[in-house]
């Protein structure tokens, strides 16, 4: 004899099927070929009591059962989602997330220990540079005292050089101008004699006589030393 | 004119079980498969070296762990909190992987829409950051902390008292699970309206109507992309709240 299910909704039909005997599986929904020939058959609108049901469907053993409700929880989901959310979490606590974790840590700490190292070198570097650049600056230093040293030393043997060579040149100078001077005072002798002897035969050819050797000298001396002075 | 014909709310909601005679549904079976999918992540991220710099699944999962670690617990517990790492982990990542097939084809349900998994995971929590609370505080350090509130005028705590057991022992858990399922069962119904609505104006025999499915098949393809934002962002509330409820009760005066 096929059993009719029918589900109820708040005093609502929604959905009647019917089944045979030895079929287990009520749950819903699924089309049912009979549903439309047992609606037809008196209920109307989708109200219907079991009563009318039991009449729609004749002989039929007529089992009517509550829709569950949509928001209700059902337990066979809410023990696996339990279920399933325990595995989950002592597969990640206990051997998952420590072996990450740690896996992290480590690459954060190498990282850490290389900027650190890093940062070392990078110490180490501008130290170095500083000394270099301290030891740039010492050298610097010497280096321009020597040369200050060296500038003066040439200056001085310069300097002294210069005047040995101004000393020899003057030296030369005083011997050129004691020789000028010697060949001048020698021709000088020599213009004043023969001026002298000029002036001496003048005057004998015009006065007869020869006029005294001395004040001829002194005369053409005079005049010498007053054209030298012009 | 067309006739919608819109499908009983269980048959979007309730599902059969699979195998014959074994409780199994597909609700089950996305809980099992968030379960296998956040292992098996893990799995394969473990198994890379750690010396290298990370990549593909490793970097996924050492992501997923700093957005956990920065995101929930160091914003809400700071340092002590670091040890619930792993159970806000396990909290994140089930709830997102049981929400989001409720937008991958075949599956097309989050497993949330079904209020057994928000129960069980709020009912968890409530347990949890209570259990913590008294560990910490002592029954009496933590009733007093949760119920006299400090910086209250004593004469107010007539009224505060029994506000503050209300909302911490019995809204709580009730907005926790109802937040997620609500949600997640909104997006779903409206996907179907929008589905279902798209489908039958495209088949509808009146071709002056077809042009017109274009419409609600946009509004399901933006509410598809909606609900990829919902289902992260429903998981990270929910482990964010979790996190704030059990630093309230380990460190009440923060």
């Amino acid at each position: 004899m096929p059993t009719a299910i029918v589900t109820q909704s708040n005093g609502r039909l929604v959905h009647v099927r019917l089944v045979s005997e030895d079929t287990t599986d009520t749950t819903m929904p699924e089309e049912a070929m009979l549903e439309t020939t047992v609606l037809e058959d008196g209920v109307t609108g989708g109200e219907a009591t079991p009563a009318q049901l039991k009449s729609a469907a004749g002989e039929a053993q007529v089992t009517v059962k509550a829709a569950p409700n949509p928001i209700a929880p059902t337990p066979k989901e809410a023990l696996w989602s339990a279920g399933s959310f325990l595995v989950l979490f002592v597969i990640l606590r206990y051997f998952l997330f420590p072996k990450l974790k740690k896996g992290m840590d480590a690459r954060y700490a190498d990282i850490r220990s290389d900027i650190e190292g890093a940062d070392t070198v990078k110490a180490d570097a501008q130290s170095a540079v500083a000394d270099y650049e301290k030891a740039l600056a010492a050298i610097r230093v010497e280096a321009s005292g020597r040369i200050d040293a060296a500038r003066q030393t040439v200056d001085t043997e310069r300097n002294a050089q210069l005047a040995q060579v101004n000393a020899r040149i003057a030296a030369a100078r005083a011997e050129a101008d004691q020789q000028t001077a010697a060949a001048r005072a020698a021709a000088q002798g020599q213009v004043a004699a023969a001026v002298a002897q000029v002036a001496t035969k003048a005057a004998q050819l015009a006065s007869g006589r020869a006029p005294d050797a001395a004040v001829v000298q002194a005369a053409v001396t005079a005049a010498m030393e007053s054209a030298g002075s012009r | 004119m067309i006739a919608l014909e819109f499908p009983e709310i269980n048959s979007i909601l309730v599902w059969k079980d699979i195998f014959p005679n074994f409780p199994f549904n597909k609700v089950a079976l996305i809980a099992v498969l968030a379960t296998l999918i956040s292992a098996t992540i893990f799995l394969l991220a473990v198994r890379q070296s750690h010396k290298e710099a990370p990549k593909g699944i490793r970097n996924f999962a050492e992501m997923i762990v700093e957005f956990v670690e920065d995101g929930i617990v160091m914003q809400t517990m700071g340092k002590d909190g670091l040890a619930w790492t792993p159970f806000l982990l396990t909290m994140f990542m089930f709830i997102y992987l049981c929400n989001v097939p409720g937008i991958i084809p075949f599956f097309q349900m989050p497993a949330t829409a079904r209020m057994a998994v928000p129960m069980f995971l709020a009912l968890m929590v409530w347990v949890i950051y209570n259990v913590t609370g008294i560990k910490h505080q002592g029954v009496g350090g933590y009733l007093k902390s949760t119920l006299f509130p400090p910086g209250v005028p004593k004469a107010l705590y007539i009224l505060v008292t029994p506000i503050e057991f209300i909302s911490a022992i019995i809204v709580r858990p009730f907005s926790l699970a109802v937040r997620l399922f609500a949600n997640m069962m909104a997006g779903h119904i409206l996907l179907v309206t929008f589905a279902l609505l798209s489908e039958a104006l495209f088949q509808a025999k009146d071709k002056v109507l077809i042009p017109v499915g274009i419409l609600p098949f946009l509004m399901l393809v933006f509410l598809t992309s909606f609900e990829v934002l919902v289902a992260f962002l429903q998981a990270y509330i929910f482990a964010m709240l979790t996190a704030v409820y059990i630093g309230g009760a380990t460190h009440p005066e923060h």
